[in-house]
């Protein structure tokens, strides 16, 4: 029995094997899309909060052309299996991000599961969501010793040229 | 008429003026860009393919690429030195165009004395000099690979075929052709629903069509993310060769 090589080759493939087949996969996913309509803001292994992320973004560029599209519909009655959150997804998140070109999630790293498997979570949330703000790293803190020194070292100098 | 004593001339209506269709004009509204010239989605640098539509263009403002999809029956002259007058003609039906860029292929086939023949051609190979299509017609499906396992009949074309004017510019006709098959086994197992065929009448009992609906994937209409929006990518790219062609 031969077992096929390029099964083992991932050259070039976008989609990460989650859950136990392709089917399994799309539900896994579906059931995150779903709890991200509903509760804006969720926790959830990094790898499929990152594989949900382009389906949540996609869904949210069909939820956009309206829902008298009959495609726009047919997708979100797929991916949305608790219905009450059709009538969300055109009616509040669609306007929302109506402004905005690309971008609508944010996938931020947590510190690791408590349970025996140590995983790699990730929050994911929707932007302008109404719940309190998570800390995002900022990178060019003022606060820095390096960032402390040069605000220093730029007064000094500052008032050496001034004098 | 002029009856009567009525000195006045009557007032002179001029004829009704001629309504003057330009048919230059309703050809240049339908576009049809060859499906070569869009770049597959990957990771490539889009460099790569500008440079080869470079090429492309430059090739076909020497040399003149009709427009034609599968299904079409064409006749390519290709440069053989060891013809009698070194040159080459096959006449055959397109049955899948493959391949992006200048590596571009079509697929020709027809049944030769009892022999089917299939001969890949590349669109933009120096060696081709002349491509004639001779007639004009689209099929069900974009890829007639089915041709092989169906009966000989549906493949022979006439070498000698008068090529069939066609004087609408507007649409291409559909064959709605439903092609019968030799009995099984076939090369590919057509009755599944991953090749999506239309064109083929199937003469297979209920429980086989069904059992080969085991395969199907409903999931796969649903995948966003494997979907792949070209129309902003050919509206740019149709403007760029339509402008450097007119050059």
């Amino acid at each position: 029995m031969r077992l096929s090589v390029s099964l083992l080759i991932s050259h070039g493939r976008v989609f990460r094997r989650l859950g136990r087949g392709p089917r399994h996969r799309l539900d896994l996913l579906r059931n995150l899309v779903t709890a991200l309509v509903r509760h804006e803001r969720i926790e959830a292994p990094w790898a499929r909060a990152d594989e949900m992320r382009g389906y949540a973004e996609r869904l949210i560029d069909y939820a956009k052309r309206g829902d008298t599209d009959e495609r726009a519909m047919r997708m979100a009655n797929f991916w949305l299996t608790e219905k009450d959150l059709i009538h969300k997804l055109f009616k509040v998140l669609a306007p929302r991000f109506q402004p905005h070109p690309g971008a609508y999630t944010r996938l931020l790293q947590i510190p690791n599961r408590d349970a025996l498997d140590r995983a790699k979570m990730a929050v994911i949330e929707l932007k302008g969501n109404p719940l309190p703000p998570l800390a995002r790293p900022r990178r060019d803190s003022e606060k820095t010793l390096l960032n402390q020194l040069l605000k220093g070292y730029r007064e000094d100098s500052g008032l050496g040229a001034a004098e | 008429s002029r009856a009567g004593g009525d000195g006045k001339p009557e007032k002179f209506q001029p004829p009704p003026k001629p309504v003057i269709i330009d048919k230059q004009k309703q050809r240049a509204e339908r576009r049809f860009l060859s499906p070569e010239f869009i770049p597959p989605r990957g990771r490539t640098d889009p460099l790569k393919y500008y440079m080869e539509r470079k090429d492309m263009i430059q090739r076909r403002k020497v040399f003149n690429i009709p427009e034609f999809y599968v299904g079409h029956v064409l006749a390519v002259t290709t440069a053989d030195p060891y013809a009698n007058n070194k040159t080459n003609r096959f006449v055959g039906i397109c049955i899948q165009r493959g391949g992006k860029g200048l590596g571009a292929t079509f697929v020709l086939r027809n049944v030769i004395e009892d022999q089917g023949v299939e001969i890949c051609y590349e669109l933009y190979s120096p060696r081709i000099q002349a491509i004639e299509v001779l007639k004009l017609e689209k099929r069900l499906d974009d890829n007639l690979m089915y041709l092989r396992d169906a009966l000989p009949e549906y493949s022979t074309f006439d070498v000698n075929m008068k090529p069939v004017s066609r004087l609408d510019h507007e649409e291409v006709p559909v064959n709605k052709l439903q092609v019968r098959m030799k009995p099984k086994p076939w090369s590919k197992r057509w009755e599944r629903p991953k090749f999506n065929i239309k064109g083929i009448k199937f003469e297979l009992p209920e429980s086989k069509m069904k059992e080969a609906q085991k395969w199907s994937q409903p999931w796969l209409e649903f995948d966003m993310l494997r979907e792949y929006d070209t129309s902003k990518i050919e509206e740019k790219i149709w403007k760029e060769v339509n402008e450097e062609l007119k050059k």
